[in-house]
């Protein structure tokens, strides 16, 4: 299962579409706040992207785009996106995740500042739930084998 | 006697001598001669290296900039905002994922010919939809008859075509006309389920392949397009 | 207009139906893999069409984008998984 698939077609067809998933994922994260997506969904659908890479190219192929270590990385930081944008709402005296108290700082009105709060935590969540998704995958797909391993090994 | 003894031994120690100095001077030249050639072989590499790693930078971003363009128009499609803000936010995350993918969208594609590819491609489109109605028609009139005269069979023919990109054309060709079905493509023999005797005569007299190697220049417009990159690479040498 | 679209998408829910029996009682694990993957096409045209009766097709194309690259992807994995494993002969 994670040998790179001999098929002429569905690698072919990979490669072209990939690089319009991740585009189409990104466009879902920064317009989630008017229409349907938002963080979510946008980091499923770029975990989903990886996973079709990792089906038709081969664990190694897609290793060196994304390791497991980079992912861990990711995933830690779209917390701290996350939670740094909530702590800092939180010094400037309002609740956690007020954003409208983000417009000492952004220098705009609290309205917009509210809808760029809700756009840098859409993308932090995003980074955490496709790095988080891509592990899960990787670990299952490996069958629990240390993958870092097998990859030096081979 | 003694002074004859004595003069022999100085000529032998001096024709050693001599010698000894021949055969320094010999491995010198050698030594000599062998850096020489040394430094000229590296050199040559260097070049070499210069020149391919300048060729493929080149294709790097002419790749990233190619990806990027049309992801950006990709991205106002989906979009439909026209602000600013909305359309700095495209170009940052085009920009990233063409820095990221750009070696995929592109590959074993050949210099130059990306437009010409383009237009033939467009219009490959009406003829395909043509047959895609007519086999339509036919397949609905075998399984709306009372016997259902159909024939299922699987055909293997031997493909002209030489690039991944053109043999998937064909194949989703093939699958999305109905009747016929791409089960495998292997060391470049298709593999094709035919529902009735008519569609297989229709695969088999290759209309579709042929106009899929027009559209990709394959089979005939093959060595013209490799004097034109020979052409290329040549004018980029001289200059 | 909305009544035609409306009826083709009662069509649709009856062809999706017929591909859920081939999923359910397929005799073996491919029937059962292509019925999915055609109920997986059907269901994107079911959206499409709401979208166009509830007037909000802009939101229904992303939704039904969405499901499509899904399907397309679990398509994939399944086939991939059928081949590893040898269940069926490929």
């Amino acid at each position: 299962m994670t040998r790179a698939s001999d098929d002429v077609i569905i690698k072919a067809l990979a490669r072209l579409l990939m690089p319009f998933i991740v585009a189409y994922a990104l466009y879902v994260v920064m317009h989630g706040h008017h229409s349907p997506g938002g963080g979510f969904q946008g980091g499923v659908i770029l975990a989903a992207g990886f996973v079709l890479l990792v089906v038709t190219h081969g664990l190694e192929q897609t290793r060196k785009r994304m390791s497991e270590k980079l992912a861990g990385v990711i995933s830690s930081i779209g917390v701290f996106i996350y939670g740094g944008i909530g702590a800092l709402c939180l010094i400037l005296g309002g609740n956690y995740l007020d954003y409208g108290k983000l417009s000492k700082i952004l220098l705009v009105t609290p309205a917009e500042a509210r809808s760029l709060g809700i756009l840098g935590v859409e993308i932090g969540v995003a980074l955490a739930v496709m790095a988080v998704m891509y592990i899960i995958f990787f670990a299952i797909f490996t069958a629990g084998e240390s993958p870092e391993d097998d990859g030096r090994a081979e | 006697m003694e002074v004859t003894l004595l003069l022999e031994a100085t000529e032998n120690a001096f024709r050693i001598l001599q010698r000894a100095r021949e055969h320094a001077v010999g491995v010198l030249d050698t030594a000599v001669e062998f850096t020489a050639e040394e430094t000229r072989y590296c050199d040559e590499k260097r070049c070499r290296a210069l020149f391919t790693g300048a060729q493929r930078k080149k294709t790097q971003i002419h790749n990233f900039v190619g990806t990027s363009i049309i992801l950006f128009a990709f991205w106002m499609l989906l979009s439909g905002k026209f602000d600013a803000f909305h359309l700095g936010l495209g170009a940052i995350c085009c920009t990233l994922v063409a820095y990221l993918f750009h070696d995929l969208l592109f590959a074993n594609v050949r210099v130059g010919d990306m437009r010409i590819v383009t237009a033939r491609f467009i219009a490959y489109i009406p003829w395909l939809i043509e047959q895609i109605v007519l086999a339509n028609i036919h397949v609905a009139s075998l399984v709306l008859r009372p016997k259902m005269p159909i024939d299922p069979q699987i055909i293997e023919f031997k493909t002209k075509l030489e690039t991944d990109i053109s043999c998937v054309t064909l194949a989703n060709s093939i699958t999305l006309t109905p009747g016929t079905i791409t089960i495998d493509i292997k060391d470049g023999v298709y593999y094709v389920h035919a529902l009735s005797q008519k569609v297989a005569d229709d695969l088999n007299a290759g209309e579709m392949e042929d106009r899929v190697a027009h559209i990709f220049m394959e089979a005939d417009h093959l060595y013209v397009q490799d004097v034109l990159d020979a052409a290329r690479i040549y004018q980029t040498l001289r200059v | 207009m909305t009544q035609f679209f409306l009826f083709v998408g009662v069509g649709m829910c009856a062809l999706v139906l017929l591909c859920l029996y081939r999923a359910t009682y397929g005799p073996t694990v491919l029937n059962r893999a292509a019925g999915i993957s055609a109920i997986g096409t059907k269901t994107l045209i079911i959206l499409l069409l709401m979208g166009v009766i509830y007037d909000r097709i802009d939101m229904f194309i992303d939704i039904s984008m969405v499901y499509a690259l899904l399907n397309f992807i679990g398509c994939v994995v399944l086939a991939k998984y059928l081949e590893t494993t040898g269940e069926v002969s490929c």
